[in-house]
């Protein structure tokens, strides 16, 4: 992993108490070298209540892992979170309505489990920078140290892509159903958390695919 | 795997899976067990699955195309979305087989220990795998859309209030009642048993013109025991009855007991667009030209039957009708010219018209047989009959037989004693052209003329043929000579070679040796009935097959017929010329999966044959 992420570490390092975040702290990283198939992935959607993690709430949280090039369902979980306000303006995005939540759970019971199947794995979004903000105050709010694992972010490795080949993108190319399209994936109707990891798992893969044999994980970073 | 079910938020994975073949067989738990162990992979263009590939297990199109290819690189099959192939499985014998994906494709795999799981665990996803696919393609063939109203039953159209006198009336007191009544038939009854019935032009010709007295008791003129239908048959089957034998009145029946009747005028409201009227048209011709322009509303018509969901067994009955039509009235009008047959005699049709299975295109397949009582030097007159037939059937779109299997040549043109004695040759003596001509020959119907004179010749053939083990065998060879495309595992294969490069043969690879086996064992067992489903039914009736195989076998047949008219159709509608060569490709997946068991169902029963018939021949 580059000596970014390790530095950070350092950082908290003194602060990070014992638990969930310090255990998979404690993963080895992969080495940036390792060809991406060897490499073991945890996908994740989140959706929120606001596109500001200021004042927004992390709703509910879909994760599952890609291991050896192959998404693998039965590691696949949706978790609600119990909100401390109401759902919000959200509800209208994402049909969530406070009924639906009432049966959440507390957010650092999820986090727990999120981050037990995130250990030794690098996590991949679409769009991380929203995400990683919710997570982030999350974590903060748990431990009071940022996530800080390795983050793979398939809207940038598309922009990236889309730049390579001097296009400008245009409005909803780098939405996650605008990638999709691309490789010709099929359209999803379902918009939940995990639908969508699994929606980003696929485009990971076929992201992956288009660049070609001997990709490593470096590459993706 | 995990016990626990995958979270509902995969129902859009789930819901795609149910609907690919065979996991619409799965239970909802078993659902939760085969999408819990999903793995979900992206395949660029040109990436090869091999025998080895890992992991193993079932792979499901998502999107995307894969190409199966043998290992001399001949096209098996092309799988699109929702279809699925087991790579491992697939390379159990000795042939190798590689798929490549030709399009980018997100496969799904079940992998292997599921797989087998669930195959062991439900029987009917298990049989999709194995050989067994009738259930599937039986519920495709009894799947009828109920558009045409030709397809209601008659006990929604019938009249039951009738007339019903007793036998002892006098005709005056019959004419009475039936003008009270304003009908133009009565029913004669005693009580609820049916004896006869009659009409306005029975008491007309039979009893005015013929000078009876007003006081004759109405059994002496009514027509006793009429033919009747059963109240769940169709209008359909009514007004084909009624038509091809003039009827206008058509009693209808609970066995003896009579329910209703059903009138030409009751068939009126059905007659818009009506096919069937068609074959009474024909009959009232008085030229080849008159004939020729009626019959080329036919395609048109056949295409609206199609799409008003007719089905195919009805659909080739019905131009069988037309064609025994175009026959009859070809025979009458050469009669009109000739003058009267020196002798009985009678025309015999072959083939798929004695079948009653012709589709559109068919070739003629005739003979004659004339009574043995009929002097040689006479015989001239049944050849003419013959010319102006053939020459007229060929003028109407029938085209000559090409191995001149016609009333115009000596050989199909015999006396009843001359046939006889040609039957025990063939069987004695099985070469290939007689197990040929035997194949045509033994599904032989008499469209006109003496029934009797067709009768006696079945009853030799069927005791020559039964008792002649030789003779079965060397049937049985033929029957097996074209095997189903189904390749090293019961996949289509593509013909490689002749014209149709890309496509099947749905007659020769399939109608073919369906009613080659068939009337191979309809033949060994002295069944009479000539109509493949009759034979199926008579075979199983009499213990000679299962229920199961005669029921597999029919369907089997009714989903390649089905498929012909269809693409026959298809052809119509382009303005092609008709043909039975068809692309599977360009079928969409619930045909193609259909067919594929429709040949592995004849794949199976030629299996049998080889079994009962060709024992320890190789």
């Amino acid at each position: 992993m580059g000596p970014g992420l390790r530095l950070k570490r350092l950082r908290y390092r003194g602060q990070l108490p014992h638990g969930p975040l310090a255990d998979c702290w404690a993963a080895a990283l992969p080495r940036p070298g390792t060809d991406w198939r060897a490499v073991e992935f945890l996908v994740c959607d989140g959706e929120m209540s606001s596109l500001e993690a200021a004042d927004g709430e992390l709703l509910s949280l879909g994760w599952l892992p890609v291991r050896k090039g192959a998404a693998v369902l039965d590691g696949a979980e949706h978790r609600v979170l119990r909100p401390s306000g109401g759902v919000g303006q959200s509800a209208v995005v994402h049909q969530l309505r406070d009924v639906d939540l009432v049966g959440g759970e507390a957010p650092a019971t999820v986090l727990e489990a999120f981050l037990a199947a995130a250990r030794g794995r690098v996590l991949v979004f679409h769009n991380a920078r929203l995400d990683l903000a919710y997570l982030d105050r999350l974590c903060q709010g748990c431990f009071g140290v940022p996530l800080l694992l390795p983050v793979v972010d398939t809207l940038r490795l598309e922009q990236r892509l889309l730049a390579r080949r001097d296009r400008a993108p245009k409005a909803g190319d780098l939405t996650l159903g605008g990638c999709r399209a691309r490789y010709g994936l099929p359209a999803y109707a379902a918009h939940n958390a995990l639908a969508d990891a699994l929606a980003t798992a696929e485009l990971l893969l076929a992201h992956a695919a288009s660049r070609g044999a001997g990709l490593k994980l470096k590459d993706l970073l | 795997m995990t016990p626990l079910a995958p979270p509902v938020e995969l129902a859009s994975v789930a819901a795609f899976v149910a609907q690919s073949l065979p996991f619409d067989l799965l239970s909802a738990q078993e659902m939760d067990v085969a999408v819990g162990a999903l793995r979900v992979s992206y395949h660029p263009q040109g990436e090869r699955f091999e025998a080895a590939c890992e992991p193993p297990g079932l792979r499901i199109v998502r999107s995307g195309a894969v190409d199966l290819r043998a290992s001399d690189n001949k096209l098996l099959d092309r799988l699109g979305e929702g279809e699925s192939f087991h790579i491992g499985n697939l390379n159990a014998g000795e042939d190798s087989v590689v798929a490549t994906v030709i399009e980018d494709a997100l496969l799904y795999l079940l992998p292997d220990a599921t797989y087998r799981e669930l195959r062991a665990g439900n029987r009917d996803f298990d049989r999709y795998f194995s050989r067994q696919r009738s259930r599937r393609l039986r519920r495709a063939a009894r799947y009828m859309p109920d558009a045409n109203p030709l397809l209601a039953p008659l006990r929604d159209s019938m009249s039951t209030d009738l007339l019903c006198l007793p036998p002892h009336t006098p005709v005056q007191g019959v004419a009475i009642a039936m003008a009270k009544r304003r009908v133009s038939s009565a029913f004669i009854t005693e009580g609820e048993r049916l004896l006869g019935i009659v009409t306005d032009r029975d008491l007309r010709t039979r009893c005015l013109a013929a000078g009876l007295p007003a006081s004759t008791a109405v059994r002496e003129i009514m027509t006793p025991k009429p033919e009747g239908i059963a109240a769940d048959d169709t209008l359909f089957s009514a007004t084909l009855l009624m038509t091809q034998r003039g009827y206008h009145h058509l009693p209808i029946l609970d066995g003896e007991r009579l329910v209703g009747v059903i009138t030409t005028s009751d068939l009126i409201l059905a007659r818009r667009n009506d096919p069937v009227y068609l074959v009474q048209h024909l009959s009232r011709q008085e030229s080849v030209e008159g004939m020729v322009e009626l019959l080329a509303g036919l395609p048109d018509q056949l295409q609206q039957w199609v799409q008003a969901g007719m089905r195919a067994e009805q659909v080739s009955r019905l131009l069988t009708a037309v064609s025994d039509a175009v026959t009859i009235r070809l025979i009458q009008l050469a009669e009109q010219e000739l003058g009267p047959a020196p002798g009985a005699w009678a025309w015999l049709g072959f083939g798929s018209q004695a079948r009653g299975e012709q589709l559109l295109g068919a070739d003629q397949d005739n003979g004659i047989v004339i009574d043995d009582d009929v002097p040689a030097a006479e015989r001239g007159w049944y050849e003419a009959v013959a010319r102006r037939v053939c020459d007229g059937l060929a003028a109407c779109g029938y085209k000559y037989c090409p191995g001149g299997i016609m009333a115009t040549t000596e050989e199909w043109r015999q006396p009843l004693a001359r046939w006889q004695d040609t039957v025990a040759r063939w069987t004695r003596t099985p070469t290939p052209a007689a197990v040929m001509r035997v194949s045509i020959f033994f599904d032989l119907r008499a469209v006109y003329g003496d029934d009797s004179l067709c009768a006696r010749l079945q009853q030799v053939m069927l005791e020559r043929a039964s008792s002649n083990t030789i003779f079965l065998a060397a049937l049985a060879a033929n029957a097996l000579a074209s095997s189903p495309p189904l390749g090293i595992f019961r996949r289509f294969v593509v013909d490689r070679d002749g014209e149709h490069r890309d496509s099947l043969d749905l007659k020769k690879r399939g109608v073919l040796p369906i009613t080659e086996i068939v009337r191979l064992h309809a033949l060994a067992h002295r069944v009479p009935a000539v109509n493949t489903s009759e034979r199926l039914e008579a075979l199983a009736a009499q213990r000679h097959l299962t229920i199961g195989d005669s029921r597999n076998l029919a369907d089997a047949l009714h989903c390649i017929q089905q498929q012909r008219i269809s693409h026959q159709c298809g052809e119509m509608a382009a303005g092609e010329p008709v043909d039975n060569f068809l692309n599977p490709r360009r079928l969409p997946r619930l045909a193609r999966e259909q067919l594929r068991d429709a040949f592995t169902i004849i794949d199976e029963a030629q299996t049998a044959v080889r079994q009962t018939y060709r024992a320890g021949m190789g």
